[in-house]
């Protein structure tokens, strides 16, 4: 198991390393630069040239390559072109634990709906609970979180009082280790419900469904008919041995869903007034702010890569015949 | 002995008491993360609202008149010719910064551990470090009026070239002793009426030369920043929100008059969640609530008292080609602009609380004439004018030109590819063809790049338009920065293609190039703003170059405890909360 998961490690180190040279060549071939305008004037020559030169953008291609991947090793990225104030590991530092908590949360949110709506369904199938559970999974699926996030806030926030109507409970600068905020702030709660709850919806609906088509794959095997001849209870039966089993596909895509929805996230941050990442994936490209997009781009994969770890190292709790050789 | 102990006891009580007053807090938004802090950087809104309330200007714009009004200096000098301008500043204002240890604001000092006093040299430093092509400021055109500073930002020419610096201080053979450390002088290339709004924006503003030569492009974080202003900057997560409080040691002549202690800014950019926040009393006020929600605002008994609609310093307008038949003849202009019904436009088509214009600059710049019954009384319906009677007159304008019914006529109408402008050009060619049902209009669009190109002065007549449609925003609150740079026959972008040599009303547009030439070079605001109300008459009535069509407008939501003053700029020192009524909620 130690073998695998160190081998496994060693091989996302070349992983990365393509991934950053490609992504540095991906957005310096996007047209235009990074000083090419301000809003719709366009910024002298004389002022981007000196700009240019400030941030070594007048050097040769491969020299800016070898400087990147060499400051990229240090966690050192450089300033953000869009906000000069800051650099882009300060930015990165701040807003990913934030959208790591509302991404965790949303996907608990996701995994708590997803799988006993999904479970009912295939238990109960072609009832009219299965009907309802497949008509709620295909809304929450095609309910877009721009509709959704302002429909739950009209409700929860504005005509019951009940919750507050946007930004996130926490103190920035003021997280345990850096990261992680007060579990038992009841204000943290208050804030986080709404944007988990929005953000969460809309995965568990594929949740729900995958999870309803993998156990109705899985109550039809030999081993859940024997253990009903064992004359175990139908509940315990399904949930015990079934639902463990059909989890691994939802398994499977829960690794790149939760690199999605950490980093995803734009909208739901956008709507509830969240300070997360979100918001740099997609306007550090229509910036061309290199350092941010680079920075970024390597986040989301290192994420990616060590959440796909997580999941081959969970299969075998799931289903104990898999085993790592 | 009991008085006394009474004594004591009153003046500790009195002494401690603001300590237990709660501060009073404002709670804004700003409408997304400003770019930066920096007065040399700044060139939107956002930018600019913070840079206002941190970093005072030389002067400052009266806020209905927009004439320069005294802050740092507190009075100025323009020589005879116009071309040289000195400020004399005043020596009680400090460079100030928050200290989170002690919590509260703090002066700057220098290594001396002296107070560092706001002096001509910092405004000379910050003017210097705006055109500096190392700081890459956008920003740094309208500064180009003053001597050199073109070449300096061009890089072409030195920085120590430029025309600003402080007084010489001159001994009686006239050989100059030394420098007034509270007097700066601006050399400029020609004599400019307007240079005082040029001195009151942020981009000539006094920088700290020291805290950006300490902490590079990272001087602007609360950590680093030291200012000047009525608000001082207490702490700035990017993306979420900014805390301010009040600078205890601003003279009190340069206090706003309003009671505000904190204000505290978030970053919302949805304007549904931003007006869901202030429904919620999280915000004491609003600047634009979600279109969709406007016509229910105005009907609510409640939140309609609370809406405010503001000018904005932008204008809607039609330009007319004026050397391209039948346009060449002004009655056909005319006839035109008078048809085109701009209260139904803002109600109906718009509805974002425009205002329906008849002049070129809107109420908030300086020399404006807009709404003023004398200037194309029709276009805005007063002095007995309604539209009936607008369509009336044109008629029989059009008549006279040859046209009865618009027989004959046929007019191209251009605008840039955008839904927003079709429905207005919709519109405005339903009203036309109702009014002159034999004339034919037609609509061109083009992609925005193409038709900025094509409607330039340079392309031949045959492919521009009969009409175009464009908008105007300010880059400073001055007519010279509207009628002079857009509309100027000789100096001018001058899209309509005025010339004094018009057989129609080339008399006219020659006053009107001498009145708006003049106008920029007279420094007297009484006599200046004579002239462009002469100026807009010209240019809407007699001329009739464009056809304005509404001024764009802020639409304001204020809390009943909320008092606001109106800048072009928010001046957070001069608005005022009730505590008890907003205690009340």
């Amino acid at each position: 198991m130690i073998q695998y998961l160190v081998r496994r490690l060693l091989w996302a180190i070349p992983v990365l390393l393509a991934i950053m040279v490609v992504t540095f060549f991906l957005a310096r071939a996007i047209p235009g630069g990074p000083f090419d305008f301000r809003g719709d004037k366009q910024i002298p020559e004389t002022i981007r040239k000196n700009l240019e030169r400030k941030y070594g953008l007048d050097l040769p291609l491969h020299q800016q390559l070898g400087r990147w991947i060499w400051d990229a090793i240090r966690f050192d990225f450089g300033p953000s072109y869009a906000s000069r104030s800051q650099t882009v590991t300060d930015i990165l530092k701040r807003t990913f634990p934030i959208s790591f908590q509302l991404g965790v949360l949303a996907l608990l949110f996701a995994l708590c709906i997803g799988i006993p709506m999904g479970t009912i369904a295939a238990v109960k199938q072609n009832t009219i609970v299965d009907y309802g559970a497949t008509f709620a999974a295909i809304l929450g699926v095609s309910m877009p979180t721009m509709v959704t996030g302002p429909l739950l806030m009209w409700v929860f926030a504005l005509i019951l009082g009940w919750l507050p109507a946007a930004r996130w409970g926490t103190d920035y600068t003021q997280l345990y280790l850096g990261f992680f905020p007060n579990l038992l702030s009841g204000k943290f709660w208050l804030h986080a419900i709404l944007p988990s709850l929005t953000l969460g919806l809309a995965y568990s609906a594929s949740i729900a469904r995958l999870t309803r088509a993998s156990l109705l794959q899985v109550i039809r095997e030999d081993y859940i008919r024997t253990a009903y001849a064992k004359g175990l209870p139908g509940r315990r039966t399904v949930i015990l041995h079934g639902l463990r089993n059909s989890l691994i596909p939802v398994a499977t895509v829960l690794g790149p869903m939760f690199a999605g929805i950490v980093t995803g996230s734009m909208i739901v941050e956008q709507i509830f007034g969240i300070a997360g990442m979100g918001k740099y994936f997609v306007t550090s490209v229509t910036n061309r702010d290199y350092p941010m997009i680079m920075g970024a781009v390597l986040l989301y994969s290192v994420l990616l890569v060590g959440a796909n770890l997580l999941v081959d190292v969970s299969y075998a709790w799931l289903d104990p015949r898999i085993r790592y050789d | 002995m009991k008085l006394s102990k009474l004594a004591i006891l009153a003046v500790v009580g009195l002494m401690i008491w603001p300590a237990f007053a709660a501060p009073v807090i404002l709670n804004r938004n700003l409408g997304t993360e400003p770019p930066t802090a920096d007065p040399a950087l700044g060139e939107d809104t956002t930018s600019i609202e913070i840079i206002e309330q941190m970093f005072l200007g030389l002067v400052d714009m009266d806020e209905v008149t927009m004439a320069p009004i005294p802050e740092l200096a507190a009075r100025w000098e323009v020589s005879a010719d116009g071309l040289t301008w000195t400020f004399f500043m005043r020596k009680d204002v400090y460079w100030v910064k928050y200290d989170a240890k002690a919590g509260q604001v703090v002066y700057d000092l220098d290594e001396g551990g002296q107070k560092r006093p706001v002096t001509g040299n910092d405004v000379v430093y910050g003017v210097k470090r705006t055109l500096s092509p190392e700081t890459g400021s956008n920003y740094a055109y309208v500064l180009y009026i003053i001597d050199g500073a073109l070449e300096a930002n061009e890089g072409t020419g030195a920085l120590d070239d430029v025309g600003v610096g402080l007084l010489p201080i001159k001994n009686e053979k006239g050989e100059t002793v030394g420098y007034d450390q509270y007097a700066v002088q601006f050399k400029l290339i020609a004599p400019a009426g307007y240079f005082g709004q040029i001195a009151s924006m942020w981009v000539a503003r006094p920088q700290p030369q020291w805290a950006i030569a300490k902490h590079g492009d990272a001087w602007i974080e609360p950590e680093n920043i030291v200012t000047n202003g009525s608000y001082v900057m207490k702490t700035w997560v990017h993306n979420d929100n900014l805390v301010f409080v009040r600078n205890p040691y601003i003279p009190a002549a340069l206090w706003g008059g309003g009671n505000i202690d904190e204000v505290h800014c978030v970053t919302i950019v949805e304007d549904s969640t931003e007006f869901a926040m202030y429904l919620n009393n999280e915000l004491d006020t609003i600047d634009g609530p979600p279109l969709p929600e406007m016509d229910r605002i105005k009907t609510d008994p409640v939140l309609s008292k609370q809406l405010n609609i503001r000018p904005q310093p932008c204008t809607y307008y039609y330009g007319f080609v004026t050397t391209k038949p039948p346009m060449d003849n002004p009655d056909v202009r005319k006839a035109l602009s008078m048809t085109i019904d701009r209260k139904t436009i803002v109600e109906q088509v718009t509805k974002g609380g425009q205002i329906p214009a008849n002049t070129f600059a809107g109420g908030t710049i300086f020399g404006n004439a807009a709404l003023s019954p004398e200037i194309a009384p029709w276009a805005i319906g007063v002095a007995g004018w309604d539209y009936d009677k607008a369509v009336t007159a044109a008629q029989q304008l059009l008549a006279g030109a040859g046209y009865p019914d618009g027989a004959g006529l046929e007019i191209i109408l251009m605008h840039n590819v955008s839904e927003g402008h079709a429905r207005i050009a919709q519109a405005i060619q339903a009203m036309w063809t109702k009014a002159f049902p034999k004339a034919k209009f037609i609509i061109e669009t083009q992609e925005w790049g193409t038709y900025l190109k094509t409607i330039t002065k340079e392309t031949p007549i045959e492919n521009v338009p009969h009409v175009y449609r464009l908008g105007w925003c300010q880059d400073y609150p001055d007519q010279n920065n509207w009628v002079h740079e857009v509309l100027n026959p000789t100096l001018g972008e001058n899209k309509p293609r005025l010339s004094a040599n018009d057989p129609y009303v080339g008399a006219a547009i020659a006053r009107f190039d001498a009145v708006t030439t003049q106008a920029g070079r007279l420094s007297d605001p009484v006599e200046r703003a004579k002239l462009y109300f002469e100026a807009e008459k010209l240019l809407i009535d007699e001329i009739v170059a464009i056809a304005p069509i509404y001024y764009y407008s802020y639409n304001i939501m204020n809390k009943p405890w909320m008092t606001r003053k109106w800048h072009d700029t928010p001046h957070w020192d001069t608005w005022s909360i009730d505590m008890a009524l907003k205690a009340k909620g």
